[in-house]
This record gives structure tokens, sequence and C-alpha cells, in this order.
């Protein structure tokens, strides 16, 4: 048998290695639940943007992208959150899901972000969610208001910071009905989004007494309107309520003015996004439609904030801020300050921290104070509704706010039943 | 049958204007037997360089930018509908140079060339103009709407059925009876040929591919009023015209009239009747008549068919 001397240095790397397996074992145990990397304070806290820059909503995207880059860049000036610099890499997500799963997987899994931020279309936000919640990976889905997005594809890591079709539809369609009449018809963009919006427009008419006369599918990339806006004028409804989006209603709404149907019959647009909107002529900016947010909103700390806009962005053609931009804004600095009040990027503390998040009024910019919903992960807040705004001299000052309703009034309480969120304990843990 | 007779009109003036979409994409297949993907993306330029002919930012015309903006805006439309097709014919022609190196290879050298051409191009429209939605203006008297049969219909729609089926007449008469087009067609049927016959091919292909980038070019322009402007429409123009053409028969010019026709009526009954699937009509009348007629309605024969 041999003999072995014990040695100092010996004895030192035993230890040594000893200690390095026991690391290894804490650190690197099953990888679902114990993600942790070194979160020294000179490392940078890495967030991946998933916005679309090409495909339907390419230029939603850039302007939900640099809501984010501001609310980032004022952090940072700051001295970045819990004293680390944020940095930020953005993946095209392409307004197609497969290409958000993908993306998704690759700022998580090879990028190692410890956020995820953005979304357009509602699709990719539920394709992103599903990635992220294998993950554990906070995500906030920006600016997709499919009812889907809180309700049935509800993730604990998901938080949806925009108003959804029923919330809209919810602060129309009973005022609708008292003015123009009950025999409704409905321009459904055949997707996600459009589906499960006309789905809560339907249920309301039917609440307050309307009728769903016809049902017009309008396929992803439809350029040619004019055979359903004959329909439409043929099954003469008293209102059309719309549920289309991103290039779609673009072409749409053209075809709307150039018929002059937008004086001919009560339109009903579910949620008008900015830059599809910004710069056009306002006869293109039919009937009575939903917003988050507008930039001449006559509420303490909007004008700063357009101001703030203007000199981060100043040669950007859309010379104010819309609300995909105050979305993808607010978004990024509620997460910060929840990583702030947390402590840390564990991603636990920060969920526990989001869901129990109220802004107030005057931080959100917005008549009434906000809160998250516990149970949905959506934001509950002001929505208004709008027209064009056809007496202004000022270019940019396109819509006329006609109301606006509190949380308590456009609650989503088909959200509420319809979503089961994932229990925090099953939910990977990570801290970065 | 009164429900149904507006929709069909509705079909044929769009069909017409399918028609004229693929007019360009169909001469250049035909003649060079290429499929040139950046048809769409020359479709797009098409209407920005209209957005500039028709609404030029003063400060780049200097002194004549007052006098010119006081030109009635019928005025600057035609001259749109008149330069900015040459323009894109230049482009067209610039494309075609890069292309020389291409020609007897295989086939996929010239598909990713035109690709890669049509990326640069886009991102060219949105580097200069902008990613936003822009609005081509079009004159007073062709815009708004006109009452027939108690249904409203859009008079631009009406103009540019007629302007496409104006365009289309054009380009058969100039194919049909004019020596360049006898040259043209002969090209497409035996260039070998035609260069025995001492007429310079290569001069040929340029002049061709400039004509189909300016038909690319003008359709965008008749276009965009109708579907809006954004630098990526011409994705929306070149999955069509591709389609057509290979149900018209490739290299068939009233095989591309007729499949035109034929996509807008399905279309617009489909938008009418089953709404749902008014973009999958298309395809599927594809494949009905690829099924029964394998080279499209009007195609040549192949060498390989008994």
């Amino acid at each position: 048998m041999a003999q072995r001397n014990l040695t100092r240095r010996s004895l030192l790397k035993q230890a040594g290695m000893l200690s390095a397996g026991a690391a290894a074992t804490a650190f690197m145990g099953p990888w679902r639940y114990n993600r942790v990397y070194a979160a020294a304070s000179d490392k940078p806290l890495m967030i991946g943007l998933t916005s679309d820059a090409s495909g339907q909503y390419a230029n939603s995207g850039a302007s939900d992208r640099r809501g984010m880059h501001l609310a980032i860049a004022e952090f940072n000036k700051r001295g970045g959150v819990l004293g680390r610099t944020v940095k930020t890499i953005h993946l095209d997500t392409e307004t197609t899901p497969a290409t958000g799963s993908r993306v998704a997987e690759r700022l998580i899994a090879r990028d190692e972000c410890a956020f995820l931020i953005g979304a357009v279309s509602s699709g990719v936000a539920n394709a992103i969610s599903q990635v992220a919640q294998k993950y554990g990976t906070v995500y906030l889905n920006t600016n997709s208001s499919s009812p889907t997005e809180s309700g049935k594809n509800c993730h604990r890591v998901k938080f949806v910071w925009d108003g959804n079709g029923t919330n809209f539809a919810q602060a129309a369609v009973q005022n609708a009905i008292r003015a123009y009449g009950k025999k409704w018809l409905l321009m459904t963009n055949d997707y996600v989004w459009g589906h499960n919006t006309s789905a809560a427009t339907r249920r309301l008419v039917g609440r307050y007494g309307g009728e769903i006369i016809d049902e017009i599918l309008v396929p992803q990339g439809t350029r040619d309107f004019s055979a359903m806006l004959l329909k439409a004028q043929q099954a003469a409804p008293h209102v059309v309520a719309a549920a289309v989006g991103g290039d779609d209603l673009k072409a749409m709404r053209q075809q709307v003015a150039q018929l002059g149907l937008g004086q001919k019959m009560a339109w009903i647009n579910n949620q008008q996004d900015w830059p599809d909107v910004y710069g056009l002529p306002l006869d293109n900016l039919f009937g009575v439609f939903g917003t988050t947010w507008y930039w001449k909103l006559d509420l303490p700390g909007v004008a700063d904030f357009v101001k703030r806009y203007q000199a981060a962005y100043p040669s950007d053609p859309m010379r104010v801020p819309g609300n995909v931009f105050y979305n993808g804004y607010m978004a990024t600095r509620e997460l910060l300050s929840a990583v702030e009040r947390a402590g840390s990027t564990n991603n636990r503390k920060v969920i526990q921290e989001l869901e129990g998040l109220k802004v107030s009024a005057r931080d959100r910019m917005q008549h009434h104070d906000a809160y998250m919903n516990s149970a949905t992960h959506q934001m509950q807040q002001t929505i208004y509704l709008a027209t064009a705004n056809h007496g202004t001299k000022e270019r940019d000052d396109m819509f006329k706010v006609l109301s606006q309703s509190s949380p308590e009034e456009i609650r989503d309480t088909g959200a509420d039943a319809a979503c089961k969120l994932e229990s925090l304990a099953d939910t990977p843990t990570y801290e970065m | 049958m009164a429900n149904l007779f507006p929709h069909l009109l509705n079909g044929l003036s769009l069909g017409l204007l399918f028609a004229l979409i693929a007019l360009g994409f169909m001469l250049i297949v035909g003649v060079m037997e290429l499929i040139n993907l950046a048809h769409g993306s020359l479709f797009a330029l098409g209407a920005y360089f209209a957005l500039v002919i028709i609404a030029p930012d003063p400060a780049w015309l200097g002194p004549l930018g007052e006098s010119y903006h006081a030109l009635p805006l019928a005025a600057r439309y035609a001259l749109a509908l008149l330069v900015a097709p040459v323009l894109v014919g230049v482009v067209g022609m610039g494309l075609e140079l890069c292309m020389r190196r291409t020609y007897g290879k295989k086939a996929e050298y010239g598909l990713l060339l035109t690709f890669g051409a049509a990326l640069v191009l886009e991102e060219t429209i949105r580097v200069l103009w902008g990613p936003s939605e822009q609005y081509l203006q079009v004159p007073r008297s062709i815009s708004g709407a006109f009452l027939f049969a108690g249904l409203i219909y859009s008079k631009y729609k009406l103009f540019a059925a007629l302007f496409a089926a104006a365009a289309i007449a054009l380009v058969w008469l100039f194919l049909e009876r004019t020596p360049y087009g006898a040259i043209i067609k002969a090209g497409a049927h035996d260039s070998e040929m035609v260069r025995a016959l001492g007429i310079d091919l290569t001069r040929l292909r340029l002049l061709v591919f400039g004509l189909g980038a300016g038909l690319a070019g003008l359709a965008g322009i008749v276009l965009t009023p109708i579907w809006g402007l954004r630098p990526h429409v011409g994705v929306d123009a070149v999955i069509p015209a591709f389609l057509i053409i290979v149900l018209g028969g490739i290299g068939s010019f009233w095989g591309a009239v007729l499949g035109g026709i034929l996509v807008g009526v399905a279309v617009g009954l489909t938008g009418a009747y089953a709404s749902g699937w008014s973009l999958l009509s298309m395809y599927l009348l594809l494949i009905v008549v690829v099924t029964v007629r394998a080279r499209g309605l009007f195609g040549r024969k192949s060498v390989l068919e008994a």
C-alpha cells in the first residue's frame, strides 16, 4: 500500500477543490430551480428587448423600444439599478410567434438576460411568455391587448401593461348603443387578438340589449377591403365595431376614408395605436377609438414627459410620444423600480413586488390611480375614448379625448375568471 | 343576384389591379427566365418616388419650391405617373447590371441576388423616408366616393381599375405592334436565334428589366393610395404577382391578365361571402388550376411533355 504524506500544500489543494465542489452543487443543481449567476455590483444587468422590427407591427415595435430605452437611460443616469448599469439586447421578433419563441429562448438561455420586455402582437407575446415561464424569467407584455393575455394565456412571470380589448369595449359599447343604435356589425382581424376582442364586444352588446347582425372576418395581410366594405353597406348596421390592427387597419382606414364611410355609419375602433395614425390626414381617423394615454392630456407631468421624449429623440419623425411609447416606458420604469424595492434581481421577489404594484394617477400621468391586478397580472388603469380632432391647427394634436373611465368601470371580469396563474413555488427561480 | 353584382364588379376591378402588378413580373420572367424577387421593392420604390414628386420638401427645390407647390395637385400627380416609373426603371437597369454575373449559372444565384436587392431597397426606403406610414395624395377629381344602385363606391378605385386597363392595353400594343415588342417576344421565345440575327441580347435584357421594373413602380403608384404606403408594402405585391404568373402561364401576357382577373374575382367574392377565406382563395385557385393544367392557363407546352 502506498504511503501518502499529508502536506500543507496538498491539504490546501483538497480544501479548495472541496469548496469548489460544494459551490458547484449549490449553484448548478437542477437548472429549473436554481439559476444563480454572479450578481456582482459591477456586472451589468442585462434586459432582453423582444419587440418587432419587421412585419405588421414593425413601426409600433420601434416606438415601444424607444419607450424602454428612455426609461433605462433615466435609471442609468441616476447610477443604474442596485448600483449596476442596465444594458439591453434587442432581437427582432418579426411579428411572428415562432420567432418570438426562438428569440426568447436565445435571450434567456444564451444571452443570460434577467428580464424580457416588449410585445405588440398578442400571438408573439403569448409565445414569448410560454418560454419565459419555462425559465421563470419575468416578462413584460408592454403593448399587446388581447384579453387572453391576462386571461387564459396568463402566466406567473408575465405582466400586461396595456388596456385590453374588453377594457376598451367596456368603455365604448353601452354609450354607443344608446347614441347610435342596436344593430352592430363586427369586423374581426382573423387572429387571436381580433377574435378575443370581438368576443368581448359581442358579450357586451348582448348585455346592453344590442344585436350582432353579422361578423366579417379580416384575414391578416388583407389589403383590399372593398368587398368587405360593400358587404357592410349591404348589411346596413347602426354601428361597425372593428377589431382590426396593424397594417390591415392602415389599409382599411384609407379605404373607409376614400368611401366617406366614416361619416355614413358609426364606427367603434377598439384601440388606435399612435404610431399607426401619426402623420395621416384626419379623415383617416374615423369613428371613436380607445387609448391609454395621449400627449395633450391636461395632467401634471405630461408636458415634461413630452419634453424628455423630444430631448431623447430629437430627430425622430414622430415629434410627440404616443400610447405605445408610453406603455413601453411605464412598464420598464416600474420593473426597474420593483427590482430596486426588492433589493435583488431574484425573480420571485420581483414578481411579488410587481403583484403588489400601485401607481398614483400623478405618476401614471392618467386620471385615476392604477394598480396591478395580482390575479391576472394586468395593469388596471384609466381608459380614454377619443375621436379625430378636426378643430385643431396644431399638426400633432390629432386626438380629441371624449371621455375617461376608471379601472373599476372597465374591469375585465372575464379575465379574472379565465386566468389561472402558475404557483410561485412552481415557477423556476433565478437571480442574476 | 342584385347583391352579387356589385361584388362581381368589384372583383373585376380588383383583378385589373392585380394584373397590373403582375405585368412587369411577367415580362422579366418571360424574357429572362428570372424570378425577380425585388419586384415588390421596386413597386414600393415607385410609390416613394411619386411621394417626392407630388409633395417634395420645399427646401430641396430651393427658390423653385414655392412655385412647384403652387402647381395643381393633378399636374404633380400626372408628372409622378410619368416620371416615377422611369426612375424605377433606371434602378431596375442598375439591378440588371448587377445580375449579369449570374447569367448562365444556377437559377439560385439570380434568386438570391434579387432577394438581397429586395432587402437593400426596403432598408434604403426605411432610411430615406422613415418607417412610418406615408400618405400618397391623389387629385380631388378622383378622390371621394360616388353612389351607384344604393351603394357607395370609391372614385379612386374606379380610376385605378381604368388606368390599369389602359396600361395593360398600352403594354399589349407595345409588344404586338412595335418592332421592339417583336424583338422582346422573340427573345422570350428563342434568345439564341435572336442573338444569331444580330440583335444585342445584352441591351435587350437591360431594356426588358428596366421596363419590368418601371411597370412595378407604376403599379406601386396606382395601388398605394388604396393599400397605404409603408416601407414593406412591396411584400403585399410580390406574392400575388408570382402567383398570378404561375396561374396564367409563365411568360404569357394574356395569362397574366386573365390570372389577375381570376384572382381578383376570387378574392372579391370570398371577401363578401366567406371573408375568412379571401386571402386563401387565390392559393386554392392556383392549386386547382395547376392540378388540372400544370403549365398554367396559357403556359407554353414544355419540351418534356409528350
